[in-house]
């Protein structure tokens, strides 16, 4: 080496580049050539869908690597038996119109249990029909890799992860053995034992998600969208009923009014806002302007402090 | 274009189509130009990736979290969260909890894994990488390295530049990262000390001069005082220079204008087949452009053809510029595949197999002459026929001082041979084909990063004997670790794979003896590693763990 001088380093590659592309359609091309990368080098790929805007997005994304072709891998969509019915329609509503191929898990031996999210803890909960039921459906298809929609700016520990982020045998995550990342080159040689997750979605944030479905006119779960809906206000947080199986504590009332999600999952664990944001328009105004990250609106979350790394470890997503 | 079906109109269960509403509130204008993503933030180009880097302890992630917090870029539940956990020693809330996320972090109070941060500002999007300083973490600083544009190099002013600070900044200049911007903190313990501050500034500039860094600059600051970063500092009325976050708008104002002029470079990710007739190459564009009906050549084959569409979903296009991930569909259907480069004819490089590189080893593993490794370079992963490093980086002299092993965070040159000849290029010149990643064959471990310094001329083809591959070679080579029951077995057979995959890939043609039990050479006998060595070229001897 002759450190003493380098020559100044070349701007021609993929940032200097970019001078003539919009920021949302850089983004747009690196979900693409992760999305190509991991596909070239894993056997068996899947991606997780979890019906929210992100996986709409990172589902959209799925579609333009490959096209003309389809995506050459199946979504995977762990029930839990607990989600918003308007979730489970766009689901299917999404599947059909797409032709894609859909598995749908959930974890039986929970559901024989009786593990719910009203009698037990968030944490026994997520452990058995997420993070348990997610392990159980990746090792009997022996997926090796699956994508998923995290982003880096959701979360402090999230804000570590790497593209490839591997799993050692039992799905779990140890943040002190991450894989150098280096330049755009993405190293997909496993290990004895070991799975990736695929995070194409990593350098995105809440505000790059919302402009790019207006953009390319994407659909989303109408809950997503301010509506009037019966609401009760337990532990701070606003609650939608989404059926009758919640049963009410004294004093809850059920009040109708305007509200709507920033994040989706299961209904009991997932906070409403209230807005009055109806249309696309509003709804990034309201998230440009927000104070609160979204991650407020995930009960699950805020259970302790330092969960969702644990959880993780574990082997949740 | 919508996804899905149309709207379901009426009743609040309905889906809403986003694209109809957006064509409808916005400007008028079809779904696809809908405006709202060309609204204010980012005018300028592509994001700017900042890191912090520098020796631990010396206050880089105090350094993110007070910027993040001074430029407003939190929100309320990330405010009162940090508020409300412990104090630092001076009295201010704890802002490095901020990037710190790991249950680990906190507790120990040092940074394992680098953090990345979004904020927007007027100009364009800031992606902020913090980076952990303890020399056992310096494979994560090296990642986030890699992805910089500029940097922000931390010393403690108490004690000024440390080898692990002199590490950090031979790591970005392996990297190619030119503007660094010294950052002195904790200037508050050292009682805003002119004298103190302008000994590191010497010190820095030195080193900078010796790297090559541009616009370098040396700004004094106190991390959880805020004195400095965003706001100039009463304390230090003598220093006539930008606060930091100024500095870094500075700077950044002024990067990014640069063009895409470079000559066209294509690495195929994979091949695209949609029925019978469609079969494109998937990629991105990595430098230059191409137009529909220019003519490409596969760098390594040498044949040429020319682009009949670049299609993309939705439409296809006139024209790719680097940066676009596209598929290229060609006029005649050459046999090209993942890891194949097409270039432009005028202006293609030479495929070659021997080149010198500049490396950050990564791995606790030191470098072993007998285990297997590749090289990823942009979409290929080639067998390493031979490595040899040559020499090291002195971190206390910056010299060079003659070396033969490599071992976790040394800087090392090393030359490498290749199996077979792929693009490679001067990261000078090129970063996507210059740039490397060296890989353990048999664990899949990322064991170092490189940049590629020169290329050589060809080296000679290794000979064309056939090779067979027998049990007892695998199990005293790769494989003298494993035990005797089933589930080692197991693993000594996809070793075996592993390592007739290498071969061929080496260009040797491989037998792979499958009646386990069924003895060949010797493999442990020195005779066996020089025949080896001579019948089928150092990439077969390398492979099988005998030298
Ligand atoms: N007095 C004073 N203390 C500081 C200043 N900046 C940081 N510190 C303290 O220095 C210690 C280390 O700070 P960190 O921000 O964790 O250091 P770091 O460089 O991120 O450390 P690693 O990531 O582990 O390499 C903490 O106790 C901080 O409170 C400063 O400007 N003045
Ligand atoms: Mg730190």
């Amino acid at each position: 080496m002759r450190p003493a001088r380098q020559p100044p380093a070349p701007r021609t590659g993929d940032r200097g580049l970019s001078a003539l592309l919009g920021h949302l359609d850089l983004l747009e091309a690196e979900s693409i050539h992760i999305f190509r990368e991991a596909t070239a080098q894993f056997r068996a790929p899947v991606l997780l869908y979890s019906i929210g805007k992100d996986s709409t997005v990172l589902l959209h994304l799925a579609r333009k690597a490959f096209f003309p072709a389809k995506p050459p891998f199946p979504l995977l969509h762990v029930d839990t038996t607990w989600k918003f019915r308007d979730m489970i329609a766009f689901r299917d509503r999404t599947q059909l119109e797409l032709g894609l191929n859909l598995i749908v898990h959930i974890n039986k031996d929970g559901i024989a249990r009786g593990i719910n999210p009203i009698e037990y803890p968030p944490s026994v909960y997520t452990e058995v029909m997420k993070t348990q039921a997610l392990r159980q459906v990746l090792d009997r298809y022996k997926f090796d890799a699956a994508f998923g929609g995290a982003r880096r700016d959701e979360e402090a520990s999230r804000a570590k992860e790497r593209v490839f982020s591997f799993r050692s045998e039992g799905h779990r995550w140890d943040p002190r053995k991450q894989r150098p990342e280096m330049w755009r080159l993405l190293n997909g040689r496993l290990g004895p034992g070991e799975t990736v997750r695929v995070f194409p979605l990593s350098n995105w944030t809440e505000k790059d998600v919302w402009r790019y479905i207006a953009r390319e006119g994407l659909d989303v779960v109408p809950l997503y969208f301010a509506a009037e809906r019966p609401t009760i206000e337990r532990n701070g947080s606003l609650l939608v009923l989404d059926d009758d199986r919640l049963p009410l504590r004294e004093g809850e009332e059920v009040k109708i009014q305007s509200v709507r999600f920033r994040t989706l999952g299961c209904w009991p664990l997932t906070a409403a806002v209230r807005s009055a944001a109806s249309d696309l328009k509003s709804v990034i105004e309201e998230t440009l302007s927000a104070s609160a990250s979204e991650r407020q609106g995930r009960l699950i979350d805020h259970d302790d402090a330092g969960g969702l790394e644990r959880k993780k470890q574990e082997g949740y997503f | 274009m919508a996804v899905l079906v149309e709207p379901v109109a009426d009743g609040p269960r309905g889906t809403h189509n986003v694209a109809a509403r957006a064509t409808r509130v916005l400007h008028g204008v079809k779904a696809n130009d809908a405006a709202l993503s060309h609204e204010p933030i980012v005018v300028h180009a592509g994001p700017l990736n900042v890191i912090a880097c520098g020796s631990v302890d010396d206050g880089k992630s105090t350094l993110i979290g007070r910027m993040l917090w001074d430029a407003d870029a939190l929100t309320t539940d990330q405010r009162a969260a940090i508020e409300r956990a412990a104090r630092t020693a001076a009295g201010t809330p704890d802002f490095s909890r901020l990037v710190d996320g790991l249950a680990a972090e906190r507790e120990q109070g040092i940074t394992i894994d680098i953090a990345w941060r979004y904020f927007d500002t007027p100009k364009r999007r800031l992606v902020i990488i913090d980076s952990p300083g303890h020399e056992q973490y310096t494979r994560n600083m090296a990642t986030g390295a890699s992805h910089a544009d500029i940097a922000i190099l931390l010393v403690d002013a108490r004690s000024g530049m440390k080898v692990q600070t002199r590490r950090h900044a031979a790591i970005l200049d392996l990297m190619g990262v030119r503007h660094v911007v010294l950052a002195v903190n904790k200037m508050d313990l050292v009682d805003w000390s002119e004298s103190r501050f302008r000994a590191i500034e010497g010190e820095f500039l030195a080193l900078a001069d010796r790297f090559g860094f541009r616009d370098a600059a040396a700004i004094p600051v106190s991390a959880v005082l805020g004195d400095g970063i965003a706001r100039r500092s009463k304390n230090m009325v003598w220093y006539a220079g930008l606060p930091l976050l100024d500095h870094l708008h500075e700077v950044s104002g002024r990067q990014g204008a640069e063009d895409a002029s470079g000559s066209f470079r294509f690495p195929v990710q994979m091949v695209v087949r949609a029925g019978q007739d469609f079969r494109g190459l998937a990629g991105t564009v990595t430098s230059g452009a191409i137009a529909r009906g220019e003519e490409v050549v596969d760098v390594v084959s040498g044949r040429r053809t020319r682009v009949r569409r670049i299609v993309t979903m939705g439409h296809d296009l006139d024209r790719a510029g680097a940066g676009q991930a596209v598929v290229l569909q060609l006029d005649t259907d050459i046999d090209v595949s993942r890891g194949a480069v097409l270039a432009a004819p005028g202006a293609a490089p030479v495929a070659v197999r021997s080149f010198a590189a500049r490396l950050v080893w990564l791995s606790d593993q030191p470098f072993e002459r007998g285990r297997g490794y590749l090289v990823r370079m942009a979409t290929d992963l080639v067998p390493v026929a031979s490595l040899d490093i040559s020499r090291h980086l002195d971190l206390t002299t910056l010299a060079e001082r003659p070396a033969l092993t490599c071992s976790a965070n040394d800087i090392a040159v090393a030359r490498i041979e290749l199996g077979r000849a792929t693009v490679v290029e001067a990261f000078a010149n090129q970063r996507e084909t210059g740039s490397l990643m060296l890989v353990d064959a048999v664990t899949g471990a990322s064991v170092a990063g490189g940049v590629v310094v020169e290329t050589h001329a060809a080296a000679p083809k290794p000979a064309g004997d056939t090779f067979r591959l027998t049990r007892s070679l695998i199990k005293h080579g790769v494989g003298a670790d494993l035990g005797d029951d089933a589930a080692s077995e197991e693993e000594l057979r996809r070793r075996a794979n592993e390592v007739a995959i290498l071969l061929r890939g080496a260009g040797v043609t491989v037998e792979l003896d499958d009646r386990w039990g069924h003895a060949g050479f010797d493999a442990s006998s020195l005779w066996f590693g020089v025949m080896a060595v001579l019948s089928f070229g150092c990439a077969a001897a390398i492979a099988i763990g005998l030298i």
